[in-house]
């Protein structure tokens, strides 16, 4: 059909076109249709499905039984033995990783919105870690950290700063805190970038004027600038507090979730629920549980960060 | 669109409304058919069989998974095959050993098994139970004369309710390895007869010097190996894991706790084991042995012709010794060819391709286990096969990296590991996380191990 023919057809047809606006609508369920298909397919049908499947006893192990055990799945995912320290562990992490990412994010936007010299390249650069694969940044820093080989022992034998190897993975205390520290070099290039749209988007003549008026640095940074970036700073905050809770890559590759159940977090128990004991029903019901805690946070967020409609 | 097809459907405007309504009318329907002819071609991309017995030009097809070892021998062992059966094409697959139960376990539930497969004794009640895998002398004639040359250990470790799951891939054991040349330096001329003695031997090495940690052993809670390893300490010292499927690991003043306690101890009241032992798993211990960094490790015994025959600095000074312990027991394993029950469903034809394969790799072709003979020449993996301890290139292969005498009187004192249920394999991932916390100084051993016995509770 021509783009003629399709702009009468939004435009609609004379009076009398019923038959014409009937077509128009199927027309527009016509192009629309294979959408619906794939979503349906792949979005929908999935979800439903690991709703089914929660409320079943689906073990892999026992194939051909999958009897209906309501919220038992659910009941006996809390009670469980791991579950305690994976939803604490994953608290520390995302307690500790969201703030962290959206600081640095930040400082590294008000950074790259300076008009230094090679600021251009520099903020080609920090996309590079964004750029990387998780498994692949994963296994970058398992060889970075590794207590045999490990290339920060090594260098930081050779300077002299340390006289034994630092057990960055296997000791459960720096365990933690290395995979935050890999999260954190993975992560906050998004940040920066979200951030240093929305300083460029903010007036010149706006910081002046705080200027002109006494402002200082920390001052203009506090009520004109932050106040300015709610918007980006919401869209931060939600989506680093999702993946947060998610992250599982980077625990696969760096830690598997150890020594001992140091590094498990509620994403990776949900994993080994699923994938390891092979018990699809607990693991369709701790994934959901997950999802209704990231759900429950973007609200609070939402609530706290109110996005203004209109720039002063 | 300018012009059209004669036929098509899609005029370009040629006139008033009514023709405009039935091109659109048929546009749209043109549109659904596309968007069902799409979902069809989806669905029956991801209902079709994932591969056919009569692949193309005639042949039969089998597909073949094995973890991730020496693949060229494999592929060499492919090819042998395929010549020798005309018709036959097998296509291999291969997974991680770290991740080779759960892939597994999802091809199976998944619709997509292989014809023949790796598996293992710990996975073979597991396997069974749910259906995965055939008893093989109903399916492949004349396998079961094999069973009387095999070392009991590992025809226990294939055999599940009265029936046989598969062919030995190869069958091991546990044992101590140490640098000979190293223990030397440090003035001994006698590998440890117990635990303690390793202690102060390794206490000594590092005091002088030779190495800053002489002790590493694999106990990644990844690593499947690490369970292994653990039960052999325990053998070692007498004790026990199990008595039928009751668990005794926790009892008070259990030789679990003796043992674990010793990993405990070793890293980090006398600092002689790695501190990231628990972050290692066997190939990693492999290399930093080969490279000089400790002294003392507890691996198969395969390992040991890696150490002595492959690139390492260290080549030629490794030995093993009987486990120190009271009873120097260990553990022996069997890793076995399995036979998917889709193969044996599937018809005659598929199942008796498939046991071919599987009797070509762990059974007699011409008179003789050429395959397993040739892993225990080529790359020193053990074998149930007892008559090929008489054949003298395998004794002589073995004393080149090894001692022949010595690994006999390791195996007589071998056990298969106690508490293989259907569920051993959920448990035992849960009990590595438990061993890995207790040696990292997460919990007490006493808490790991009643967590163990706690989760097997859970289990049962």
């Amino acid at each position: 059909m021509g783009g003629a023919a399709l702009a009468r057809t939004r435009r609609g047809a004379p009076a009398g076109g019923g038959a014409v606006r009937t077509a128009s609508s199927r027309y527009r369920w016509g192009s629309v249709a294979p959408v619906i298909v794939l979503v349906a397919l792949f979005t929908l049908f999935p979800l439903a499905y690991a709703a089914w499947t929660s409320v079943r006893g689906v073990l892999l192990t026992q194939p051909g039984s999958t009897p209906f055990v309501g919220l038992d799945n659910y009941a006996d995912v809390v009670r469980g033995s791991a579950f305690r320290g994976a939803a604490e562990n994953s608290l520390l992490f995302t307690a500790v990783s969201v703030p962290l990412v959206t600081v640095l994010g930040l400082a590294v936007a008000l950074l790259l919105n300076q008009h230094l010299p090679g600021v251009g390249a520099l903020r080609v650069l920090v996309l590079l870690p964004w750029s990387i694969p998780l498994v692949s940044a994963g296994i970058m820093w398992r060889l970075l950290l590794h207590g045999n080989f490990g290339a920060l022992n090594g260098a930081l034998l050779q300077l002299g700063i340390i006289d034994h190897d630092v057990p960055w993975l296997s000791s459960p205390r720096l365990a933690m805190f290395s995979v935050i520290a890999a999260h954190l070099w993975r992560e906050f290039p998004l940040p920066a970038v979200l951030f240093l749209a929305g300083l460029q988007t903010i007036p010149a003549s706006v910081l002046d004027a705080a200027r002109v008026d006494g402002a200082g640095t920390w001052q203009r940074f506090r009520f004109v600038i932050l106040p300015l970036l709610k918007a980006p700073l919401l869209i931060v905050l939600v989506y680093e507090t999702m993946i947060s809770i998610a992250v599982f890559d980077l625990v696969y590759v760096l830690t598997g979730g150890g020594p001992g159940t140091a590094t498990t977090l509620i994403s990776w128990l949900a994993y080994v629920i699923t994938f390891r004991f092979l018990n699809l029903g607990q693991g369709a019901a701790l994934s959901f549980l997950i999802s209704l805690a990231i759900l429950a946070l973007i609200s609070l967020y939402i609530r706290i960060v109110r996005v203004e409609g209109e720039r002063p | 669109m300018a012009a059209s097809r004669p036929g098509s459907g899609l005029a370009s405007d040629p006139g008033g409304p009514s023709m405009r309504t039935g091109g659109r009318r048929r546009a749209t329907r043109r549109l659904s058919v596309l968007a069902l002819v799409a979902l069809v071609l989806v669905l029956v991309a991801s209902c079709s069989p994932p591969r056919e017995l009569s692949g193309g030009g005639g042949k039969n097809t089998l597909q073949f998974s094995v973890w991730s070892y020496s693949l060229e021998t494999i592929n060499d062992n492919i090819a042998k095959f395929e010549a020798a059966n005309a018709g036959t094409d097998v296509q291999l697959s291969d997974y991680p050993w770290n991740d080779y139960h759960d892939v597994m376990a999802t091809k199976f539930t998944g619709g997509s098994p292989p014809d023949v497969e790796y598996s293992s004794d710990h996975w073979l009640q597991e396997w069974v139970s749910a259906g995965w895998i055939a008893p093989i002398e109903e399916q492949c004639a004349g396998v079961g004369q094999y069973k009387s040359e095999w070392a009991p250990y590992a025809t226990q470790g294939m055999t599940y309710n009265g029936k046989l799951y598969g062919l030995p891939y190869y069958a091991d054991l546990v044992i101590l390895i140490y640098n000979d040349k190293m223990l030397r330096q440090a003035g001994f001329n006698q590998p440890p007869q117990t635990w303690e003695e390793l202690t102060r031997q390794a206490q000594a090495i590092k005091q002088k010097g030779i190495a800053k940690y002489p002790v590493n052993i694999p106990l990644k809670k990844d690593d499947p190996w690490s369970i292994e390893i653990f039960y052999s300490l325990v053998y070692s010292l007498g004790g026990h894991m199990f008595d039928g499927e009751t668990p005794v690991f926790a009892r008070p003043g259990s030789e679990a706790g003796r043992a674990l306690q010793w990993l405990v101890d070793a890293r980090d009241r006398y600092q002689v084991m790695d501190p990231a032992s628990v972050e290692v798993s066997e190939p990693d211990v492999v290399k930093t042995m080969g490279a000089g960094k400790h002294a003392f490790t507890v691996l198969a015994k395969y390992n040991l012709a890696e150490l002595n025959q492959g690139n390492h600095s260290q080549k030629g000074n490794f030995k093993m010794a009987l486990m120190p312990g009271s009873s120097h027991g260990t553990v022996g394993f069997v890793r076995f060819y399995a036979l998917s029950s889709a193969a044996a469903k599937a018809g005659k034809d598929r199942a008796a391709q498939s046991c071919k394969l599987l009797n070509y790799f762990g059974g007699k072709t011409d008179g003789t286990y050429k395959v397993v003979k040739r892993w225990a020449v080529e790359k020193g993996l053990g074998f149930a096969n007892l008559p090929l301890y008489d054949d003298p290139q395998v004794q002589q292969a073995i004393n080149s990296w090894g001692d022949a005498k010595l690994e006999r009187q390791q195996a007589q004192l071998a056990r298969s590991k106690e508490g293989l249920t259907r569920f051993w394999g959920t448990w035992d991932i849960s009990a590595r996380e438990q061993i890995s916390a207790a040696v990292s100084g997460q919990v007490g051993v006493q808490q790991a191990l009643t967590s163990m016995e706690k989760r097997w509770a859970e289990l049962r």
